[in-house]
Parts: structure tokens; sequence; C-alpha cells
């Protein structure tokens, strides 16, 4: 039986499903299911789905939905893993949102699905998010690196802000900061004093990785 | 009577049915009325209450009732004069002029290792120089040529362009807006006696920030006239669908046209469509691909139901260096966009993305610019052109047309002539060292920086600019921005 349930959940993802996987994610609870092997089961086909983006084999849109499916799925696995104790493997906890004042959500959501299927473990805050909520999901999150998007020349500055009370709460040292968005630039970047800057979203996940793995 | 330009002597492409018109606007007015747009602004919440929209305050969501889009609609001057700083630059934007406006870039490039860094003072005023001296490009875009330049913080790069653009050309120009710095841009304007024009942009998908609805106000308020430029890309932020992506850039741009007409009914305006098809790869716009002049001739078949000027964004490729994938994208996009009846066709200069620019990109531009131009202004059909009399005085062989005064007078005008292309025959070319295209452009680019020079600003509207200049920079030190 778990079996079934297990290949519900990779089918689910594989065919960006969100309702499935969260129907397959009750299912493997009611069922006692191991959580940490449900997510391992999930988390082994994100990264499937990723490799073929990455062999060009597949599309954003497709990424997008299988991440999406997976999230779906995410809140009865993470209670369940919390419920029993246990902890989930992880290449990195990362915070990642759009600054305050910019509205812009599509980036930074690839960005997300992108560093999920590289196995990072990733809070989205979503878009509009001030610099108290990004330094309390770092605090809350013990996060490793926080991800900001902003689009707009006017809301580039609001980066800066959310670095400032980094270093203010005495955090800088213990989590990277990467930026991007259409209005940042390398300069910009390391003006403010970003650990790094990507222009893309693939290249986003890369620099995740050579900051917390190197 | 057109000014300066081309005209378009035959019929626009119609790439859509009569009814495929109608539903994609019957959709339009459907998202407007029932979806809504998002816009940041109390003021502009307070306007359209008052002229009868639902307005959700909490969600700064505004509701269009179909007929206010309409009369809306009916305000806009479908064609208008605008007034540069020599009077052979002045324009008049609509009807069948079609006009070339430069692309921008963000950065400089080397021609040796085709890697981007930020421009010099220097680079920038010879840029403009060069668009300055090009006779195919009518019109000065956003940020022109750079909007990363060495020296200039980047709160300063709008005030600083529109300056720069004033100082070394004559030719009309647009601006854009962030920070508020169009109460300096707008000075700076009326310091020279020109009109400029503002921006007024959505962002995609149906919203608009509060520093858009401010430029609205102000360019109204100083009767300039203003651009609405949407940027849709679809698959991310509109329908991947041509049509789809169609309702929500017209949407996006209608609810522009209400706010603008109903702060100042009649005010001057276009609408620009910078649409394009999402990379599936990298998230980026695809740049030069062929949905982007789908989506434009069904564009500005639908805008000219509405009379209203159109601007397409034809500037930028996916290729990074001058070659042939940006030669071609660029030129396809360019022709399409003229042939559908586009007034304002955003070409010469840029190369990748709005990341890269070179001058002689310009200028190879330039020439896909004359050859387009050309074009559309179609076959000449009068008693001289059909020289049938000319015909039968030559005769069959050995008749020729060479040495004909018939020639001599119609040759040069039936053609164009490009200016830096290798037109040369093949011993010619071996003799010339093998010149392409590329190197006649560079030869051409220093031609132009030899001598031309473009009728400077006087003594006193010199230092106004700087003077202007410098309120600006006080205004952002003080906001703590340098």
């Amino acid at each position: 039986m778990s079996a079934i349930v297990l290949e519900g959940l990779k089918k689910a993802v594989l065919e960006y499903d969100a309702d499935a996987a969260a129907g397959w994610a009750t299912k493997a609870v009611e069922q006692a299911l191991d959580p940490l092997e449900a997510l391992d089961a999930m988390t082994v086909t994100i990264r499937e789905v990723g490799d073929r983006f990455g062999r060009g084999e597949l599309w954003l849109p497709d990424l997008v939905g299988a991440a999406a499916a997976m999230q779906a799925a995410m809140p009865v696995i993470e209670a369940e893993i919390q419920k029993q104790g246990k902890q989930r493997s992880s290449l990195g906890t990362v915070v990642a949102g759009t600054v305050f004042g910019d509205i812009h959500s599509i980036g930074i959501s690839i960005v997300v699905a992108l560093a999920r299927a590289e196995g990072f473990t990733v809070v989205d805050l979503g878009v509009n998010v001030t610099a108290e909520r990004f330094v309390q999901a770092v605090i809350q999150e013990e996060a490793d690196l926080l991800a900001m998007s902003a689009l707009l020349t006017t809301t580039a500055y609001e980066q800066k802000k959310v670095i400032d009370a980094l270093t203010r709460q005495g955090l800088r040292d213990k989590v990277k900061v990467v930026v991007g968005g259409g209005a940042i630039t390398d300069e910009f970047a390391e003006s403010i004093g970003a650990n790094g800057y990507a222009p893309t979203a693939p290249l986003a996940a890369e620099l995740f990785r050579e900051l917390l793995l190197s | 009577m057109v000014m300066g330009g081309f005209t378009r002597n035959f019929k626009p492409l119609n790439l859509l049915t009569a009814e495929q018109v109608e539903k994609i606007t019957w959709g339009t007015l459907d998202i407007l009325e029932h979806t809504g747009v998002r816009f940041e602004s109390d003021r502009a919440l307070d306007l359209f209450a008052e002229a009868g929209c639902a307005v959700d305050r909490d969600l700064m969501r505004v509701r269009f009732p179909p007929a206010l889009v309409e009369k809306s609609l009916g305000h806009c001057p479908s064609s208008f004069h605008v007034k540069a700083r020599d009077a052979k630059h002045h324009l008049r934007i609509g009807g069948n002029s079609v006009y070339f406006s430069n692309s921008e870039g963000m950065r400089a490039v080397d021609l040796d290792t085709w890697e981007a860094r930020p421009a010099t003072r220097k680079e920038n005023a010879d840029g403009l120089r060069i668009l300055d001296a090009l006779e195919n490009v009518h019109f000065l875009a956003t940020y022109t040529p750079y909007f990363e330049v060495e020296g200039i913080p980047s709160v300063m790069a709008i005030p600083e362009s529109v300056a720069g653009k004033i100082r070394h050309s004559t030719k009309f120009q647009e601006t854009g807006y962030q920070l508020g710095c169009e109460v300096f841009t707008i000075q700076m304007a009326q310091a020279v006696g020109i009109e400029i024009m503002g921006g007024c942009n959505p962002s995609s998908p149906l919203a608009y920030y509060g520093d858009a609805v401010e430029c609205a106000f102000r360019f109204c308020e100083a009767g300039f006239p203003l651009h609405l430029a949407s940027g849709v890309v679809m698959g991310g932020t509109g329908p991947a669908t041509v049509a789809g992506a169609l309702m929500s850039t017209n949407a996006e741009l209608m609810a522009g046209v209400v706010l603008i007409q109903l702060i100042k009914p009649g005010t001057r305006l276009t609408v620009a469509d910078c649409a394009y098809p999402m990379n599936m790869r990298s998230g980026s716009p695809a740049f030069g691909a062929i949905g982007v002049s789908l989506h434009h001739a069904a564009f500005n078949q639908l805008w000219r139901s509405y009379g209203v000027p159109v601007h397409n964004s034809c500037g930028f490729s996916s290729s990074k260096i001058i070659d042939f994938q940006c030669g071609y994208e660029k030129a396809i996009m360019a022709m399409i966009a003229a042939l559908s009846g586009c007034h304002i066709v955003f070409l010469p200069g840029g190369i990748h993305a709005e990341l890269i620019y070179h001058p002689v990109q310009s200028i190879l531009d330039n020439d896909i610019a004359g050859m387009v131009g050309r074009f559309i202004e179609g076959v000449h059909v009068t008693e001289e052109t059909l020289a049938l009399n000319l015909i039968e005085q030559v005769g069959p062989i050995p008749g020729m047309f060479l040495d004909k005064g018939h020639t001599r007078e119609w040759w040069m005008r039936e053609q164009y002539v490009p200016k830096a292309a290798d037109w040369l025959t093949y011993p010619e070319w071996i003799a010339s060292g093998k010149k392409s295209a590329l190197s006649y452009a560079a030869d051409r680019m220093q031609d132009i920086l030899a001598t031309h020079e473009p009728v400077p600003l006087t003594a006193e509207q010199d230092r106004d600019l700087d003077r202007i200049l410098e309120q600006a920079r006080q205004h952002y030190e003080k906001q703590g921005m340098l």
C-alpha cells in the first residue's frame, strides 16, 4: 500500500497535479507512512524534473508546475515530520521574497522552484516583504541564505535596507545574501554589501549551491 | 503633412478579422470591468471613484465602466504634433507617418571582446552625436543611449540622460520616471523651450505603481504628451497565447488612457507594445522571437481602430553580438511593425535585451530603417514613373536606359542605398581588404564623430540645465540616495 502512495506522490509531481499531490500526502499520513520517506519520494522526483530541465528536455512551466505540486503536499508532510519529532535533510535553508514596494512575483517564484529542485529548503515570503519581515524569517527559520528580488529601480534600494537591518541585528555574518531582479547589477550588489548577484533564476540556484556548499 | 520620417502609402497589414477585433476588444473591456487594474495611488483612486469607477481601496483595485473607457479613448488625438529643439525635427505622430526611434542599452560593449561594461561620459555624448547625425533616427528613446554611465549615480540617470539628449541632439525625445525625477526633467524642457514625452507604464499584470501615476499628473500639468508602454511577458506576466496577451496588454494600457484623459482630457499620448514571449529556459523575455511581431501586428491593428498612435519595441535581439541573428531579428520586427501601421518603430542601436548598445549597431540599423521606410512609401505610379514613352523610345536591344535623364532623375528616389553595407563587386571587395557591413559602419561612426557637431545650446540654456541638475542632486542627497 505504501508503494502505491509513494508512486502517487511521484506521479502527482511529474504531472504537475497539486490537488493530487495534496491528496496523496493526506493518504500518506492516514496510512502512517514515514513522512521522511514521503518527502524523499517527492524530492527525488523534483530533482529528476530539475535534471531534465537542465538537460533541456523540460521547460520552466514544467519545473514551476512540478514545484507547485510538491509544495501543495508539503504542509501535511511537514506537520507530520514535526509531530514525530523527526529532522528533514536539506542542502540548506533559503528565505526568499520580493522586497517592500515591489509586487513582482515571477522571477522569485522561478528561483524558489529551482532552489527546491536543487534540494534546498525554501521559505517563500512572497512579494512586498518588509525588511523587518525578512529579518524575522531569517531568525525564525535559522536561514543559511537570504534571496531578495527587486524589479524596479525605485525598489532596488530596499535590498540595502534589508542588509542594513541584518547588520544591526548582528546577523549579517550568519546568513549569505543574494540579490537579483531587473534593476540589479553586479556593481549595485557589491555596493550594498550582498554576497552575490544572479541575473537569472537558473544562475541564482547555482549561486546558492556555490555559496553554501563550497 | 508628415514632418520628416516616412509615409505609409498603402493600407496597413490587417492580421485579424473584424470578428477577431471585436472579440479581443470586448474581452479587454470585460477585464477592465470585472477583473480591474491595481493603482497604487490614492490620487488616482480618488479620480477614478469620482468618474464612476468601482474602487476597492483595500486592494487598490479599480473596475472601469466600458462607457468611460470608450469616452477616454475618444479624447485621445489620433494624430498630433510635438516640438523638438530644431523645427526640422518637429514630428506629427499618427496617421500614416512612420518614425524610427533609437533603442537603448544599459551598457556599452567592446567590439573585440563583446563584453559589456558601463559607458564613459564621452561615449554617451558621442553616441548621442551619432544619433543626431543619422538621417533615419527621428526620435530619441527614454534612456539614450546608455543608462549606466561612469560617474552618474543611478538616481541621477534620467535627469542626466534628458540633459544629455538636449545638449547633444536637436531631436525630439521621450523620457522615463523614477523617484519623482520628472519634476526636474520637465523644468529642463521648459528652460530650453521644447516638449518632451513623459512615461506612465503599467507593471504587468494589470498594475500601476505610484511613480508612474505621479509622472502622468506632472506631465499633464505641464501640457506635455505621454507614452504608456506595456511589457507583458507572454506565459509569465500575461497569458502565453497572443490573443490573451493582447487583451491583457490592452486592458493595462486602456486603464492608463482613462487615467490620463481624466487628469486632462485631450492629452496627447501614444501606446507602446513591448510584449515578448517568455524564454522558457531562462525566464527572460524572448527578444527577437516571431511572437513579438505577431503581437505587434495585431496590437497595431487594434489601436488603429481605437484611434491612438502606437510605438513598437523592435530594438532588441537575443544575440549578444552584432551578427546575423541580431540583424534578422531586428529587421523582421521592424518590417512587420511598419507594415502593420506602427507610428514609432523603436529600433536603432540596441543589441541584446535592453542591456547592450553600440553606435555601430545604430548605424547598421539606420540602414534597416531606411530600407523599411522606403518599402512602406510603396510604388509611385504616375505618367512619369510608368515611363511608357521612354520605353518606346529606347526599344529593344541595343537600347538602354542608363544614359537617360529619366534614370538620373528617378533611380535614387526609387531605391534606398545603404550607407554602411557591402555593395561592391567581388574583385572590388577583395581589393577593399574584404570589408563587411560592420567595418563600413565603424568607418561611418568615425566620419560622423570627426565631422558632426549638433547645434549647441545658448550659454544661458546650458547654465539652466546645470542649475536644474544641481537641484536634482541636492534633492536626492537630502533623501539619502546620494
